[in-house]
């Protein structure tokens, strides 16, 4: 094979790695964006017995936020393999003793359940802040744009971007805001 | 394969439509049967393979005329039947004619060899220089070296049917043989047929061995980056090469995309596994559209009339190192 | 699903020797016709050679043709092809016009087609023009340059736009009018 030919082949099947913010997303929404660039399903190239998966590396998997009462009702079941060994663990308590395993268990559960789901889960790295080595820092080099949004809090705007933004009409000076 | 098709008799009696069908039931003793046979011929020394020319149905008049006629060719007779000839042949017809002090005069197809590889390197040369015009002269060699390998020219021998009308003391054939077969054929076709003919010929089987294949990789270039920045230098633009993309930098699979810039404008790009690899590749790359063979150019004509004229304006030289 | 094990060797779909891109040869070299003179099996065969054989030979001069009259055996023929491989027909109890046909699908076959499955049914030399795809051919440039994570290429930008965007964006307007009628 010419060089040419070589680095045209190490090129089209290069790993990217892609970074993910968590912050106020849904795991399990989440879970299928993530999914997919795992896999590999992004690529025109995807074929199951290709090995074009990419490295995904999450953030901020403490700030995540699950849809409505789950935090308090839902459960995830554990079985150690011995009897009586059957445990069920509400998210936040979950969540308290690890913060990276309901993103894990969510990508985890919304790949298909093949002998390649371990394999492919190697290449899913979550932090649960911003902190990341510095060397899996230095390797990404894409960034998968978030699903929902995240509010921002009013008293985080900068000031004069509050004064400048147009007014439909002004609160008359004597009027006292609760 | 060749001892399943042996059997075809016998499996064509199980299987109505032989040619077509795939899926063929094919007997528990087909495969032992075969091992056995296998086992005794290769106790005895391996297969035997006679040649064309020992079998009852053989006609070397009838051959060599058909032989003309595929390649839709008008040949000498004479010139045709010397052309295969082989030197190996003549020495042992001469040493046979000794012991039974019979002389006739056999001519060998060295001179005719030699003929038509003259006439086939200033073709292609020709041929080439005016089909990739701003490729240096270099890779112009380098082709032509190719084409005329003897690697080359006897899988063109080979596939023209020539391996059973070749006269040698030795079956089969070895490649020097075909490959001067084939030279002398062309020699035969030039004193035959005339200059023109024999180009037509000579372009239609061998340059079109091209086809498929990168031309580059007849050009040899150790440091392209260097000489690209000569060849820009002269025409007095500044060239720059920069960084373009990069994934995974600190793993065993890192990529790097290195873009050439000249004035601020990109010329190519090219991936490697280091930035040096990458910044290598993206030279060549354009070196190549200087040269006029990136990967995406106009496929070679094969299709030139008569002898085509040099044009020696355009063309790039690398300097000797 | 793998080949190893198959008698069938597989391949696929080639010219020998660039055969069309040049002048086209037709890459049938000799047919063997063996038959007999006088049994039944081989009436399709004695009718062929006794009425359309010469007129093959005539259109097809680049064939040579040998004929081997043989008592007592089945009619046969064996065609050899340029790259070397034969095709060993049996043309017992076959009618004239059968053998016609199968004379014309050997000659203008290249080799023994039934002896070899196509794995693709096309072949070419340059698949893509425009370049294969890399990760790199639709990346936004900027993100070479971005401190990744980003607010700008993390954040959703396909979300539908909201009603105080839409005031915004009607106020800019509004703004830029004002300029263009002081102007």
């Amino acid at each position: 094979m010419s060089a040419a030919k070589r680095v045209q082949q190490w090129a089209t099947f290069a790993r990217t790695w892609h970074i993910f913010d968590c912050k106020w997303q849904d795991p399990y929404q989440s879970a299928n964006i993530i999914k997919k660039y795992l896999m590999g399903l992004h690529k025109p190239i995807y074929h199951p017995m290709n090995d074009c998966g990419d490295v995904v590396v999450c953030i901020n998997s403490r700030e995540i936020a699950l849809r409505g009462d789950d935090w308090r009702k839902r459960a995830y079941f554990h079985h150690t393999g011995y009897p009586g060994g059957a445990s069920w663990t509400l998210a936040w308590e979950l969540h308290n003793k690890d913060p990276t395993m309901i993103i894990k268990k969510a990508v985890y559960r919304a790949m298909k359940g093949n002998l390649q789901r371990r394999h492919t889960m190697e290449r899913l790295f979550i932090y649960p802040g911003e902190e990341i080595p510095e060397d899996i820092k230095q390797n990404v080099s894409n960034q998968i744009r978030q699903l929902r949004l995240v509010p921002q809090r009013l008293d985080h705007i900068p000031e004069e971007e509050v004064q400048q933004y147009p007014k439909v009409m002004e609160y008359p000076p004597d009027y006292v805001l609760k | 394969m060749a001892f399943v098709r042996r059997f075809m008799p016998i499996l064509s009696r199980l299987v109505q439509n032989t040619s077509s069908n795939q899926h063929q039931k094919i007997h528990r003793w087909v495969a032992p049967t075969l091992r056995e046979l296998n086992r005794r011929e290769d106790k005895n020394g391996g297969k035997i393979i006679s040649p064309r020319n020992t079998y009852l149905e053989w006609n070397l008049e009838a051959e060599l005329f058909a032989f003309g006629k595929r390649l839709k060719e008008d040949f000498d007779a004479a010139l045709l039947f010397q052309a295969f000839t082989d030197r190996s042949y003549v020495i042992k017809e001469e040493m046979k004619q000794k012991e039974i002090k019979f002389d006739i005069k056999m001519k060998d197809n060295r001179e005719l060899a030699e003929d038509g590889y003259k006439f086939m390197d200033e073709y292609i040369d020709l041929y080439l220089q005016a089909v990739l015009p701003k490729f240096p002269i270099e890779g112009v060699t380098g082709i032509k070296n190719h084409l005329l390998s003897e690697k080359v020219l006897a899988n063109i021998s080979f596939h023209l049917g020539t391996k059973d009308i070749i006269l040698a003391a030795e079956y089969p054939v070895d490649n020097y043989k075909l490959a001067n077969t084939f030279k002398a054929i062309v020699g035969a076709l030039y004193r035959s047929s005339g200059e023109e003919r024999t180009a037509h010929f000579v372009r239609d089987f061998v340059i079109t061995q091209l086809q498929g294949q990168d031309v580059n990789e007849f050009l040899h270039i150790e440091d392209p980056w260097k000489l690209l920045k000569e060849l820009i230098s002269k025409a007095g633009s500044n060239i720059e090469p920069r960084l373009i993309g990069q994934a995974g930098t600190n793993t065993l699979l890192a990529c790097y995309r290195v873009g050439i810039y000249i004035n601020k404008e990109m010329l190519s790009a090219g991936f490697g596994e280091t930035v040096n690899i990458a910044k290598e590749m993206a030279s060549r790359e354009a070196l190549k559209k200087l040269f006029g063979t990136q990967e995406n150019m106009y496929p070679i004509n094969f299709r030139l009339k008569g002898i085509p004229k040099t044009n020696p304006e355009m063309r790039y030289q690398i300097a000797a190192s | 699903m793998s080949n190893k094990n198959l008698f069938f060797k597989s391949g696929f779909v080639r010219a020998p020797l660039q055969n069309g891109v040049g002048r086209y040869v037709c890459q049938l070299q000799r047919i063997v016709f063996k038959f007999c003179k006088s049994s039944g099996g081989s009436r399709g065969l004695r009718d062929y050679i006794e009425q359309d054989l010469v007129q093959f030979a005539e259109q097809n001069p680049s064939v040579v043709v040998y004929l081997k009259p043989r008592r007592h055996r089945s009619p046969v023929a064996v065609a050899e092809y340029l790259n070397g491989s034969r095709v060993w027909m049996n043309f017992n109890q076959k009618t004239h016009s059968e053998i016609l046909k199968w004379i014309e699908n050997l000659r203008t076959q290249q080799d023994d087609v039934a002896a070899t499955r196509l794995r693709k049914y096309q072949y070419t030399d340059h698949p893509s023009i425009q370049g294969p795809w890399t990760p790199f051919t639709f990346k936004d440039p900027e993100l070479n340059v971005a401190e990744l994570p980003n607010v700008k290429f993390g954040a959703n930008n396909r979300l539908p736009k909201t009603a105080t965007e839409e005031l915004r964006l009607l106020f800019e307007k509004q703004k830029l009018e004002d300029v263009k009628t002081a102007e």
